[in-house]
């Protein structure tokens, strides 16, 4: 039977739980943002710098392929990237302003949109090396703790802001000690498990600035298939802004 | 050959050609100097009668770039190339060969000047406009190479021209650019005889008939030619609007009676290239995985040749709208899709009009490009399907390219076309062709 006076009583307490939960939820969220966003930290030296990245792709048992790129990055939502190696892509380029992307083909002869979440080689794709943003481009929730190889991580779940960002959702490892990466679980929109990511080599490769210098992205379900991502020859400096225009990729060829 | 030669021992100078990875150059080399090349073997075996080599085509690029400091750079890139068809055949008449059998073209010949929100390339280039990849509609700065149809890279369609084009950022995301060249070069059509000669108009002429050269490819200032472009990046929409002001690159056959008495008047067909005024617009947006596009074009005072007899000096004005909707689309099983719809848009009657590019008042044509790769990419087959809606002419392209390491490539493909002999593709309806090309870039 219901109890009016009981009830009576409830109804504070409610209220008063129900307003710590209003009040601790978007703290929560807060916590899980400032977490993400330490840890993009240690995935770019700088607000404008150079840096190589060489990606070693393997799969199976065939021979590992070599693909070479520079990077020109300027604040958090600009990039060029640079193809390198082999001669055969020397002359390509990417373009990353904010959510928009480009591709240069010499062949072309000019810029050409193209699609974050698209393959660029082996198991990366254009968004993996053209975006380091993990806090502009996803909203974070903290899902709880775990141990990775012996280490404390806090677990976040990570939705996509937008449609336009490469991956859909991402389950982050984000160690308690230093909050530095440690693993990434990606997903698409359908929630399929696309491919695993673990961070390592940490170094101060710039002064005062520790960076995680080698990223391993294996295949969500071909195991043997695999690509490492080597991050070396940082330069800090002031990058112009003719390099994050589309209408200079060819120039700046 | 001497000169192909030579495109070779220069790569070789620039380094170790068989590795994947760069290397930096012998102590000597100035380190502001940056060299890099290609060269190509491109084989075509004509399926139809006669059925014989098409293309021997030997090619070589060598392509120069000296950065003088973060504001200025020179590049220079030179294209060479023989066609030993010429030698193996004797299909091919004489001017087609003097035409077609070598070349030995500057391809780029740039200065490139920053200083701060300006960009300024002066010399000779390619200035390309548009979103989309394998048209042309808003690509209207540059002549073209049509001697071999539209088969080649769309940059070796491209004719270069002398030109200065200057960019400057307006704002972060909006950039105008404006371009001017006096270099008012036509497109490069095939000679009569050539493997892609284009079926000319379908004029029925009784009384004989006198064709005029074309003119000279020339500099003129008072013929000059120029326009801008204002491209814009707003919440992800990638806009640009487009103005050039141009003499049609493709000649127009002008008609004037001579009398001959007593003998019949002599018609005379005079090329020219009736000034233009393109404007337009592109468009393009990312909705992931997804790539939209757009591009339209209206071209005022667009002339055509006509077959009505009454009309004075066989053309007629049709100013004509072209654009394209595009998509590009992730099919599944590493399989990237693109569609493209395209129209061309007469702003009047189409009859009597004798273009085989132009169907009638409205002419469509569907563009399907099929792309993927195995074995980490490098077995990669390919196919184009481009069909006209109205008559049902198409072009089927399948390719098969082979990343035999990082400098070297191999491909195997087919140009299958079929249509009516008045419809762009059916034109070349005999034409189809097996190709084999190797490439080796250093």
């Amino acid at each position: 039977m219901f109890d009016a006076h009981r009830s009576s009583h409830r109804w504070p307490v409610a209220l008063v739980v129900a307003l710590a939960l209003a009040w601790a939820a978007p703290a929560a969220a807060d916590e899980a943002a400032d977490i993400v966003r330490d840890a993009d930290r240690f995935r770019r030296p700088a607000e404008s710098f150079v840096w190589k990245i060489n990606i070693t792709s393997q799969e199976a048992k065939k021979s590992p392929s070599t693909d070479g790129f520079e990077v020109f990055v300027k604040g958090s939502g600009r990039s060029l990237v640079k193809f390198v190696a082999p001669p055969r892509n020397v002359g390509r380029s990417l373009l990353a302003l904010g959510r928009d992307l480009w591709i240069y083909l010499p062949d072309a002869g000019k810029p050409v949109r193209i699609p974050f979440s698209q393959r660029l080689v082996g198991q990366v794709a254009n968004g993996d090396v053209a975006r380091a943003d993990y806090s502009g481009d996803y909203d974070a929730k903290l899902l709880g703790e775990e141990t990775v190889d012996g280490v404390a991580c806090h677990v976040l779940d990570l939705k996509a802001k937008t449609k336009d960002v490469t991956y859909a959702g991402v389950k982050y490892w984000v160690s308690k000690d230093g909050r530095r990466p440690v693993k990434a679980e990606f997903y698409a929109a359908t929630g399929t498990l696309l491919k695993t990511g673990t961070f390592d080599g940490f170094k101060e490769v710039v002064p005062g600035h520790v960076l995680a210098t080698r990223l391993t992205l294996v295949d969500g379900i071909r195991k043997d298939k695999s690509s490492v991502l080597d991050y070396g020859g940082i330069v800090v400096r002031d990058i112009p802004d003719k390099y994050f225009d589309k209408n200079a990729m060819k120039s700046l060829d | 050959m001497r000169a192909l030669l030579a495109l070779l021992v220069l790569g070789w100078l620039a380094g170790d050609a068989f590795a994947d990875e760069p290397e930096a150059g012998p102590s000597w080399w100035p380190a502001a100097l940056r060299v890099r090349g290609r060269l190509a073997e491109e084989f075509a075996y004509r399926l139809h009668d006669p059925g014989d080599v098409s293309k021997l085509k030997t090619l070589g690029w060598l392509e120069g770039k000296y950065t003088l400091s973060e504001a200025a750079n020179v590049r220079v890139t030179t294209r060479g190339y023989y066609d030993a068809v010429f030698a193996a055949t004797d299909r091919y008449p004489d001017n087609v060969r003097r035409n077609q059998e070598k070349e030995l073209e500057l391809r780029e010949a740039i200065l490139t000047l920053s200083h701060g929100d300006f960009d300024v390339r002066v010399g000779r280039q390619q200035i390309v406009w548009g979103e989309a990849i394998s048209t042309f509609v808003t690509d209207v700065v540059n002549p073209k190479d049509f001697r071999e149809f539209v088969l080649p890279d769309f940059t070796e369609l491209r004719v270069p021209i002398w030109a200065l084009d200057g960019s400057w950022r307006l704002a972060r995301n909006v950039t105008f650019q404006g371009v001017w060249t006096p270099d008012t070069m036509h497109n490069r059509l095939p000679k009569k005889g050539a493997e892609f000669q284009f079926q000319g108009p379908a004029f029925q002429f009784r009384n004989p008939v006198v064709r005029l050269p074309d003119g000279e490819d020339e500099f003129s200032l008072a013929r000059s030619e120029g326009g801008f472009r204002l491209s814009a990046l707003r919440e992800g929409w990638d806009v640009s609007l487009i103005y050039y002001d141009e003499a049609d690159k493709t000649p127009v056959l002008f008609q004037r009676r001579v009398p001959q008495p007593p003998r019949p008047d002599v018609i005379v067909l005079e090329p020219r290239h009736p000034r233009l005024h393109i404007v337009g617009f592109t468009l393009a947006k990312s909705v992931e995985p997804v790539v939209i596009r757009s591009e339209v074009a209206v071209s005022v005072g667009k002339r055509y040749e006509t077959t009505d007899r009454n009309d004075g000096d066989g053309v007629v004005r049709r100013d004509t709208i072209d654009y394209l909707i595009g998509v590009d689309f992730p099919l599944g099983w590493d399989v990237d899709g693109a569609l493209q719809l395209s129209q061309k848009i007469l702003t009047g009657d189409a009859s009597g009009l004798t273009r085989p590019g132009v169907q009638g008042r409205v002419t469509t044509s569907l563009a399907l490009r099929l792309t993927t790769g195995f074995f980490d990419n490098t077995l990669n087959p390919s196919l184009l399907f481009v069909v006209g809606v109205e008559r049902a002419d198409f072009r089927l392209s399948p390719r098969l390219e082979w990343v035999l390491s990082g400098s070297l490539t191999m491909a195997v493909g087919a140009d299958v076309f079929e249509g009516g002999r008045r419809t762009l593709y059916g034109q070349f309806d005999r034409n189809d062709r097996v190709t084999f090309t190797t490439t080796w870039r250093f």
